[in-house]
């Protein structure tokens, strides 16, 4: 099994390993010539062909939300309006390193799905939404655009480039339709669903990155190959990214899992022993050992109150989680787009709440009223993904949070509350 | 048909009329912006005025389906 190493501005490298499908191309290079005659043709799917084929493997949005992609095509595809596909490539979770990663080994499946889209939404509409920071990734992508071009691979398909901002709130689905429109890229209030009105009031279909590969592949290769890997009621693979955020010296890790995996297959003994944050920063805690019992799942992990989110993999082998909660929190609240007043007013508040909390000083419950007020008042997902970080910690973390009140830390080998280590090299640059 | 107030946040300044003008449904949160939700029938035609008195028209009364309460819907 190869893994390659791809630059990265702030971290140094990623460490990108071989994987069973979206990844299988490592080692072969990104060029079009290899990956046409790997799957072939572009293949021609009318929307109901389409809807039906990603339905079968129930094929979910890998940008955080997890939304099923045949329902989002089916609400585009009813509109009968010339609709729009948008690849979602912003990335705005600073520790998930995938979407890149995956962009640099396999653009062509992740631009075939969104060409497929298109095509079966009978429109040659297609945008492709880059990160902000990464000048390499927008030369990755018009060198493959070119390619295809020349070989005529998406027939009348239109490319438009788009670069967002940088900002967490970037890649927030609004945000992005703003950008498209040539407004701030920031997040406004949507009264319709994208799928129904979004880019220019029409049918836009937007989707990450990573799950236009999986539809690319699916297409390309049929349901029976997706579904040679994964299980039966969750076929198919998913992408994570480990040590995202270069903590304890490490290069961040992206790998490819079939689902259904149990952790203990992912993780190493010491990992799995650790709290692990899993999601990314609007992702949820497990405890120490929870993942050693458990699969990655989509289905199975909400069951016990965790969220595979972005893919984000963060094990906390130093420190305290409570601690580390209040740093990302910390950072979250400066993320706030600024515009929603219980975000700009609630998210520093819970956090200082949070930090008083860490310290030994403040109130638990005032952690719980001022998610309860912050969540769902915005017009993005921000707070509500603040406060799901929040609260996890406060379900996995309960023990540790009585210590903080009495003035101590259990991570801590004095056993008393005081300057910790510092674990990330992303939130101090907030 | 469940009504309900819906805020569109990014436009809201916090100016409080829809509080002023209906508080049995509407409170106010630390920083003095609105905590909204259903509207119970006998309030609906009350919510309509505070929807139209919102300096900033960021209030808005839809229906469960998402669509919104005009003067001539039922």
């Amino acid at each position: 099994m190869s893994a390659v190493a791809l630059p990265h501005p702030r971290l140094g490298q990623i460490q990108v390993r071989q994987g069973g499908a979206l990844l299988s191309g490592v080692g072969s290079g990104p060029g079009l010539p290899v990956h046409e005659s790997r799957y072939g043709a572009l293949p021609r799917l009318g929307s109901a062909e389409l809807v039906g084929l990603t339905e079968s493997v129930r094929l979910t949005g890998r940008g955080g939300a997890g939304f099923p992609f045949a329902r989002k095509l089916s609400a585009a595809a009813a509109r009968r309006m010339r609709a729009s596909v948008v690849v979602n490539l912003a990335e705005g979770e600073p520790a998930s390193h995938k979407d890149a990663a995956l962009v640099q080994v396999a653009p062509h499946l992740v631009l075939d799905g969104a060409a497929m889209t298109a095509r079966a939404l009978g429109t040659n509409d297609v945008h492709v939404v880059l990160p902000a920071g990464s000048p390499r990734l927008g030369e990755v992508v018009r060198v493959a655009l070119v390619e295809r071009s020349a070989r005529r691979r998406d027939g009348r398909v239109r490319w438009q480039l788009h670069q967002a901002a940088e900002r967490f709130v970037a890649g927030q689905s609004s945000a992005v339709l703003e950008l498209m429109a040539g407004r701030p890229n920031l997040p406004v209030t949507s009264w319709r669903p994208s799928a129904e009105s979004g880019h220019r009031r029409r049918p836009t279909l937007l989707s990450n990155a990573e799950t236009f590969a999986h539809v690319g592949r699916l297409a390309l290769l049929g349901a029976r190959e997706y579904r040679r890997s994964g299980t039966h009621a969750e076929p198919g693979t998913t992408l994570l990214t480990l040590d995202g955020d270069g903590a304890a010296g490490r290069a961040p890790l992206v790998v490819e899992v079939a689902l259904g995996t149990p952790w203990r297959e992912v993780l190493t003994e010491r990992r799995l022993s650790s709290p692990v944050l899993l999601g990314g920063y609007h992702g949820t805690w497990a405890k120490a050992g929870e993942l050693a019992g458990l699969t990655v799942s989509l289905d199975a992990l909400p069951a016990s109150g965790l969220t595979l989110g972005a893919g984000v993999v963060l094990p906390l082998e130093a420190g305290c989680p409570v601690e580390r909660t209040s740093r990302i929190t910390s950072y979250l609240a400066t993320q706030s787009a600024g515009r929603c007043g219980p975000c700009f007013r609630g998210l520093p508040a819970l956090a200082a709440a949070l930090e008083a909390v860490s310290h030994g000083t403040g109130d638990p419950s005032e952690l719980r009223r001022l998610g309860d007020l912050v969540e769902g008042r915005g017009a993005c997902a921000h707070p509500d993904g603040t406060v799901r970080l929040v609260r996890s910690m406060m379900t996995a973390f309960g023990e540790e949070l009585s210590s903080h009140a009495l003035g101590r830390c259990t991570a801590q080998p004095t056993g008393r509350l005081g300057a910790l280590p510092r674990t990330s090299r992303l939130e101090a640059n907030g | 048909m469940t009504a309900r107030l819906r805020v569109d946040w990014p436009a809201c300044l916090a100016r409080g009329l829809c509080f002023e003008l209906l508080p049995e449904v509407v409170a106010l949160d630390d920083w003095g912006y609105p905590v909204v939700g259903d509207v119970p029938p006998d309030l609906v035609e009350t919510a309509r005025q505070a929807v139209r008195a919102c300096p900033q028209l960021a209030l808005r009364l839809v229906t469960d389906g998402g669509s919104r309460v005009g003067p001539r819907n039922p």
